[in-house]
């Protein structure tokens, strides 16, 4: 427990003093923000469906460029290699480079409460979609941050790992469309292990188990992906 | 402290470690020697836990390192070669998070920092960012690392690479210091370096551990004979039976010949001075070897290549 707090409070450091972590929120604030005062003033409409999709789409394009470097770039110093010859095991490793990068997620996401907020000022949001949206861009950056740390965790390349971990992402995204392409039954098969297919029902305010089912279940292969990455060959 | 079983590491079709039986002793200094691409770092990552071992065992102060590995690796502390440490960091941050991970916490943590800094003369570069030392205060920042909890077995992978001389004088010192309290495992292409820091050689070539020499002056004898046993060189090993341990080198000139050798634990000079006049070979020299280890390992090397 010691060790993981160590390495949680490690990982917090490197990832706060880096520019990039500052200028992926401020560029995800900028952009999120702007669909918002454009979706609120322009289109006049009390809800935050769209922007909760718009994050769901950055979180896909900003989460390998945050987990791209966890252990890539440790690998290639040579430090996981110090890491690893402590007393610590793998799984405390892994978890708490995910809690830092959610943590970035976090950062990135709490500011954004000020929209509803604003939205209770001029109006009356549905308060269950607001928290649905929110579950589901949690539930869908934790999935992405697994899968980028198990990308990051099988490659010496920070760049190598982040576009592995794009491509992924933005597959399962559009796997819904080519789901539908399918005959049955893999059309289901395909459509049902599409993010999309899992996020749209959140972003709209309606929670099934089975979504969230879907995002925890893809969070536990990405973080036992990496630990057995790193687990000794 | 450390044991090796028939320890083998294959890549593919390449043997990189090839069935090494060793046994390192508490409390001294054993030098890992061989060229590169001779199985070093690939011994070095199993000992660490790095890496599985394809075949045979490593235990250390009887802790299996696969099935106990925590506990095994709480016992060492490791100097790897070429980390690029955290740039961010400051000296003391990188320690007390190294030592946290080394399960040190409280007042426990806050000595162990303190002895360290005494220890590498870390004083001036506490509050300075890793990224902004220079290669010997990173060095000497990475063996503080590595003491922090006074570990039983302290390895260390090349540790001389990039510094300078009188950094290398301390580093030496520091090595001396730590026996007998601490096993040290040290590797190094520098030969004179090996020797003057390690109680004993193992010679790591093509992933074969060809040979372990004790380097104390007494150990290591030359003996110089005009002319050799009908049979030749085996002729004359076999008048030396259980007394010599190691031989280590042999030249012939013409029909006479020069060996370097190791005694057997239990064995005298005199067995062999005894062994030789009763044989009536005509010995014209028996001495100590001081040095010279740089021979050896070339003797080795060029016996190994012939082979």
């Amino acid at each position: 427990m010691n060790g993981f707090r160590a390495m949680l409070g490690k990982e917090m450091q490197v990832l706060y003093t880096s520019p990039l972590a500052w200028a992926v929120i401020a560029i995800f604030l900028l952009l999120t923000g702007y669909t918002f005062s454009v979706w609120l003033i322009v289109g006049q409409n009390v809800s935050l469906v769209r922007v909760v999709h718009q994050s769901a789409v950055l979180l896909l394009l900003f989460m390998p460029v945050i987990t791209m470097r966890a252990f890539a770039e440790e690998r290639r110093h040579g430090t996981l290699a110090l890491l690893l010859s402590t007393p610590v095991d793998e799984m405390a490793l892994v978890l708490a480079k995910f809690l830092a990068s959610l943590s970035l997620v976090c950062a990135m996401l709490i500011p954004t409460l000020l929209y509803p907020v604003l939205l209770a000022h001029f109006g009356h949001p549905d308060w269950g979609t607001v928290q649905a949206g929110y579950l589901g861009l949690l539930l869908h950056a934790s999935a992405l941050t697994a899968l980028g740390l198990c990308l990051s965790a099988l490659s010496t390349n920070q760049l190598v790992a982040a576009v592995m971990s794009l491509g992924l992402g933005m597959l399962l995204w559009v796997l819904d469309s080519l789901g539908r392409m399918l005959p049955e039954p893999f059309d289901v098969l395909v459509v049902n292990t599409s993010l999309i297919a899992h996020f749209t029902p959140l972003s709209v305010g309606v929670v099934y188990l089975s979504d969230v089912g879907y995002f925890l279940s893809l969070t536990a292969l990405g973080l036992l992906g990496a630990v057995r990455a790193l687990a000794r060959p | 402290m450390v044991v090796m079983r028939g320890l083998s590491r294959r890549y593919g079709r390449k043997l990189a470690v090839d069935a090494v039986d060793l046994e390192i002793h508490q409390g001294e200094v054993f030098g890992l020697l061989g060229p590169n691409g001779s199985g070093k770092s690939t011994l070095i990552r199993m000992l660490t836990g790095l890496l599985v071992p394809s075949a045979g065992q490593i235990a250390i102060a009887g802790l299996d390192v696969l099935k106990e590995g925590p506990a095994a690796r709480a016992l060492m502390g490791y100097v790897p070669e070429d980390v690029m440490l955290y740039p961010a960091m400051r000296v003391h941050e990188f320690l007390r998070f190294m030592g946290s991970l080394r399960r040190l916490q409280g007042a426990n943590l806050t000595r162990a920092l303190e002895r360290v800094r005494a220890r590498l003369s870390l004083h001036e570069v506490w509050t300075t960012p890793m990224g902004r030392l220079s290669h010997g205060y990173r060095q000497r920042a990475l063996i503080a690392q590595a003491l922090l909890h006074e570990p039983a077995l302290l390895i260390l992978d090349e540790p001389t690479n990039g510094l300078d001389p009188q950094q290398i004088i301390d580093l030496r010192e520091l090595i001396q210091s730590l026996v007998p309290t601490h096993t040290v495992l040290v590797t190094s292409h520098i030969l004179s370096e090996i020797e003057r820091v390690a109680s004993r050689v193992g010679i790591l070539l093509q992933g074969r551990l060809c040979s372990v020499l004790p380097l104390s002056r007494e150990s290591r004898y030359r003996l110089r004979v005009l002319a050799m046993p009908d049979d030749g060189v085996e002729g004359l090993l076999a008048l030396l039976p259980g007394i010599l341990e190691v031989l280590i080198l042999e030249k012939r000139i013409g029909d006479a010949l020069e060996m370097e050798f190791v005694l057997a634990a239990d064995a005298s000079l005199d067995a062999v001075a005894r062994a030789l006049t009763e044989a009536k070979l005509p010995v014209v020299g028996l001495q100590a070897v001081t040095g010279g280890l740089e021979s050896r390992f070339l003797a080795l090397t060029s016996r190994i290549a012939q082979v």
